[in-house]
């Protein structure tokens, strides 16, 4: 192969760079939409008029048409409503649950069996994957629970619509799957100072802060009384213990709103503490753990917040075990 | 930071036309790229960054003390704290949850109960590719084919951040005469360099994730949900999903390499071709191979010791190359597995020896026999190597033969596609790609821009929505 000049080499990389930048400008501002800290604010400034070029030149035409050639049209389009059929609540959402957040327990429980299985929805971040994975190991194919599908994207959460609107796809997956239970797993990418959806004009202070709590506690009661008012009963797995101090730190945060909301809706749903689950006994992160046969077994991934199989395990377990309370689950 | 994002591409332009700018003066090009190298490590946690320094740090002093040794036990002694070193921060950092677990469960077998005892050790990114490179250094210089380099040439050839985290493992004989002189800003290997970069970044985007995102992650998760057909598909999958993973990574990894004017070796080479196991691992991570063989396998005693000790040789080497791929009991099997068929393949030819019988003669269905045996045998060996543990392994063997006949749906006209895209992007012939390569650099710089920059926005639109890390950053 003739060796070039590497001035060739610069140039011939910004100028393809720079009209990928354009064909895929749509892809970018939504990328942009999933940063968070300072980089979000240049990465939004940069690719807001790149998109408006890409448009104006029609270079955004070749990736839509992809898409809707490969069947994911509408990838790129940025959702950013946080919008429940329902009307609010009366009032605020209380800062303490009103009762302890032991499930109430049905007179008579809804019977399920192989031939007439109860429906389950798993859906969620990153952390839902390999929980849902597990409960389709542990739910078999020929038993009286039966797993629709474990849907998984990455980076998304409630507290970004405009990454991946999950308020719509819950809105959605209620008549096209009919499930009878919903188990969720959000809020490790939402727990940052920054909300997406907010209402023109309104803003939210930092993780934390009353109405970041306040705003964070609508959208997980939102969810829980729509999927409750269609019959659907919510599971809400917390986040697990992380080994950094950052996440020790902000994971709390969400998972309070999770347990009291849950504790809100004794009747439709629960929550999942999985906290303390793979916590060690001194209430320490830890790795490893025991597993169902008293094996010590390594149970997070690397990056000290994602769960291994062995743990999906665990959480599955937990899961049915509430799933049990509730339902008469028949083999 | 990881290749396929915005991130690198903004790191990228910053970084390649100020590289060329200072190349001239090496005293202001070596801190600037180990400045750079720096930047692009911390971004995923600015800590291992003092590992990684204290590495070069420690190595380059004992290279030095091992070449000015006045005699040869202190010579060996420099070299065994130099290895101990490096394979004490590896077995700290990567094995030291898996060995204290692993004897605790032991231990509860044999009726000795402990307390749990496993402390959380954060696995920094890419110490398997740097350490192993740092003991070649030491090696070579011990064994007296290598000069120690100055501090800050050594610095940068063991953080020069195209290699940093998943390879390949370039030896430091390779990287460091070319970084003695600065590198010629007229004689780039541009096109190479760009063919390199905007295929691997197909292989890993579009061909990887799409099969472990629509096939091969749900049928490992739980094997017993799945039709035999899904199965035998996820483990041909997973073959084609870790070869274009790697493959995609180091070939990026090489590109960049190439436009900043430097050369790595080879890390792959159509390896599911090959026609025995020997061959396969002529092809597969071609660098990791290499350093097996010359600072593992030769120094057990190779082949030179008759024999037996040869298939010994080859089972430990194979064993330990298991385990470096990550620290699991499934991992030494898949060693084991590799290991034992190059031991078969060598009895083979022995005992053939050993009757008077002559090599059979190379016919074209003998080859293509051996291709088909061959990769079957490496596929087995991925089974233990994807599954999370030996149950999961043994459920993903007997749902092969148990669920035949039952409803396939994951196995799509996509995921095919991938897969055949996958195996027969292998059988394209090397002219070929040198004829497109040359017709390509006739084009007109515009021309060729608008090439890459659609290729480009294929890659991103054509690949499943986030970026999934690449494999080999386990490792």
């Amino acid at each position: 192969m003739r060796l070039l000049p590497a001035t060739r080499g610069i140039v011939l990389l910004f100028l393809a760079l720079g009209l990928a930048a354009l064909l895929n400008a749509q892809g970018l501002r939504k990328d942009a939409e999933s940063r968070q800290g300072a980089g979000r604010g240049i990465a939004l400034a940069a690719t807001r008029p790149l998109a408006r070029l890409s448009e104006f030149l029609y270079l955004d035409r070749p990736r839509r048409e992809l898409q809707l050639a490969i069947g994911r049209e509408g990838e790129d389009r940025i959702d950013t409503r946080v919008t429940f059929r329902l009307p609010p609540p009366a009032g605020p959402l209380p800062n303490r649950p009103a009762a302890p957040t032991k499930p109430a327990k049905a007179h008579r429980r809804p019977l399920f069996t192989p031939a007439h299985p109860l429906r389950v929805w798993v859906a969620g971040d990153s952390l839902v994957e390999v929980p849902g994975e597990a409960l389709v190991r542990a739910t078999g194919r020929h038993g009286p629970v039966d797993i629709l599908g474990v849907e998984s994207r990455l980076s998304t959460g409630l507290g970004q619509p405009a990454v991946y609107n999950w308020f719509t796809r819950i809105a959605q997956a209620i008549p096209q799957l009919h499930p009878k239970v919903a188990v969720l797993s959000f809020g490790a990418d939402d727990a940052h100072d920054y909300l997406g959806g907010m209402p023109a004009g309104k803003t939210v202070g930092k993780l934390g802060s009353p109405s970041w709590n306040a705003e964070y506690r609508r959208r997980v009661d939102g969810v829980t009384r729509e999927l409750n008012a269609a019959r659907v009963y919510v599971v809400w797995i917390g986040l697990p213990i992380p080994a950094g101090p950052g996440f020790r730190r902000s994971f709390p945060v969400v998972n309070s709103a999770l347990r009291l909301v849950a504790a809100r809706h004794p009747h439709g749903s629960a929550y999942i503490d999985t906290w303390d689950l793979l916590a060690s006994k001194q209430g320490k992160y830890t790795d490893y753990l025991r597993n169902a046969q008293g094996e010590l077994v390594l149970m997070r991934a690397r990056d000290g917040v994602h769960y291994l199989p062995s743990a999906g395990d665990l959480i599955a377990r937990a899961i049915l075990r509430r799933l049990d309370h509730i339902y008469d689950l028949r083999s | 930071m990881l290749f396929p994002t915005p991130t690198f591409a903004i790191f990228l332009l910053v970084v390649l036309p100020l590289s060329w700018a200072l190349m001239s003066r090496q005293r202001a090009w070596r801190p600037f790229m180990l400045l750079a190298s720096y930047v692009f490590y911390a971004w995923w946690d600015w800590k291992f960054v003092f590992l990684l320094a204290s590495s070069t740090i420690v190595n380059h002093v004992l290279a030095v003390a091992i070449y000015r040794a006045a005699n040869a036990r202190l010579r060996r002694g420099y070299l065994f704290v130099a290895v101990a070193f490096d394979l004490g921060l590896l077995g700290y950092f990567k094995y030291a949850g898996f060995f204290v677990s692993s004897a605790e469960n032991f231990l509860a077998n044999i009726g000795i109960a402990g307390a749990s005892s496993v402390v959380h050790v954060a696995l920094p990114v890419g110490i398997s590719f740097y350490t192993f490179m740092a003991i070649s250094y030491v090696v070579d210089t011990y064994r007296g084919e290598l000069e120690p380099a100055s501090f800050p040439r050594f610095a940068v050839f063991l953080s020069f951040f195209p290699h940093l985290v998943a390879g390949p493992i370039v030896r430091a004989s390779e990287l460091l005469p070319q970084l003695e002189k600065p590198r010629d800003p007229r004689r780039v290997d541009t096109t190479r360099a760009y063919y390199l970069i905007l295929t691997g970044l197909f292989l890993k985007v579009v061909i990887a994730n799409h099969l472990a995102t629509h096939l091969v992650d749900d049928v490992f998760a739980a094997p017993k949900e799945h039709s035999s057909l899904e199965t035998l598909v996820a483990i041909y999958g997973y073959a084609v999903q870790i070869f274009a993973d790697f493959c995609g990574y180091t070939n990026i990894a090489i590109g960049v390499a190439l436009l900043l004017g430097f050369q790595f070796p080879q890390n792959f080479n159509a390896p599911y071709t090959a026609v025995s196991l020997q061959d396969f691992w002529r092809r597969w991570h071609m660098t990791l191979s290499r350093w097996l063989r010359d600072y593992l396998y030769i120094p057990l005693g190779g082949n030179r010791k008759g024999r037996l000790l040869t298939y010994r040789n080859l089972l430990g080497t194979m064993l330990l190359g298991g385990l470096w791929h990550g620290a699991a009991w499934t991992f030494v099997a898949w060693g084991g597995i590799h290991g034992a068929g190059l031991a078969l393949e060598r009895l083979r030819g022995d005992v053939r020896k050993a009757l008077g019988h002559a090599d059979p003669p190379d016919t074209r269905w003998r080859r293509v026999i051996g291709r088909l045996v061959t990769f079957h045998v490496v596929c087995f060996g991925w089974i233990f190597f994807r599954a999370d543990s030996f149950g999961r392994a043994w459920d993903v063997i007997t749902q092969l033969v148990s669920a035949w006949g039952q409803p396939s749906p994951l196995v799509t006209t996509s995921v095919v596609l991938a897969i055949v895209v996958g195996i027969g992007s292998q059988y394209v012939p090397l002219a070929s790609i040198g004829a497109a390569l040359r017709g390509f650099q006739r084009l007109a710089v515009p021309v060729q821009a608008a090439c890459l920059g659609v290729g480009l926005m294929l890659v991103d639109t054509l690949g499943p929505p986030g970026v999934a890390p690449f494999i080999y950053f386990r490792f």
